[in-house]
């Protein structure tokens, strides 16, 4: 059966690894406070809001891109994870595949609905700061489990 | 829906993984249809009855759950 949407198998190792150096850069910045390891650089912005609540569109200026790089670089890793094909692709792992996004998507959203309804004030920037990036790796976890366990109940 | 691939296997005397290289899927896919743990597309079923030399019906029986 044909797979649409996939990439090649070995984008799955390039994107575990651009993954695992972006959480580490994370932990990093998280843990250090230093958000400012990539001196300030004169870059493009489409839109960029200052404290006034005031926005500038389509304008060059120096702006902080520490974390520009390492959410695109997690996301871009995550999505290579996500979308390589597996070694053997058939119907099944395709079923496998789509369920796990289902859940994925059913599971992150029951999160952020207990986190709606218990945290408050500017806590909850945290909580959507790390919801932009739950429901690709909740798919991920999941799918990847999913194999796992299909693998060894076979060999069982 | 049952299926009688597990019976049909031993008639031909082949594998799991026979089967599933002859159909071109995993044997994991093979392991979970014979413990109805997945439902074939059609294509599958098909591809299956064909191998076998028989009715797609001779394999794949509906139960009165479906």
């Amino acid at each position: 059966m044909e797979t649409k949407l996939l990439l090649p198998n070995y984008y799955k190792k390039i994107g575990t690894a651009v993954l695992l150096i972006s959480t580490a850069l994370w932990i990093y910045v998280a843990l250090s406070g230093n958000d400012q390891f990539i001196p300030e650089t004169n870059f493009f912005a489409v839109v960029n809001g200052d404290a006034m609540g005031k926005s500038k569109y389509f304008s060059i200026d120096k702006l902080n891109l520490t974390y520009t790089f390492i959410g695109s670089l997690f996301i871009s890793g995550s999505l290579l994870v996500a979308f390589a094909r597996e070694k053997t692709e058939d119907e099944y792992i395709m079923k496998l595949r789509l369920s796990s996004f289902q859940w994925a998507v059913l599971v992150n959203y029951v999160l952020l609905l207990l986190m709606f309804l218990f945290v408050y004030g500017l806590d909850f920037i945290t909580v959507m700061i790390y919801n932009m990036f739950t429901t690709i790796i909740l798919f991920i976890v999941r799918f990847n489990y999913l194999l796992l366990k299909n693998k060894l109940a076979d060999e069982k | 829906m049952k299926n009688n691939i597990k019976v049909e296997r031993a008639i031909m005397n082949i594998t799991q993984e026979e089967l599933a290289k002859a159909v071109s899927v995993t044997r994991q896919t093979i392991n979970a249809m014979e413990k109805n743990k997945y439902v074939p597309s059609t294509v599958l079923a098909l591809k299956i009855a064909r191998l076998f030399g028989k009715q797609v019906e001779a394999i794949f029986i509906l139960e009165d759950s479906d």
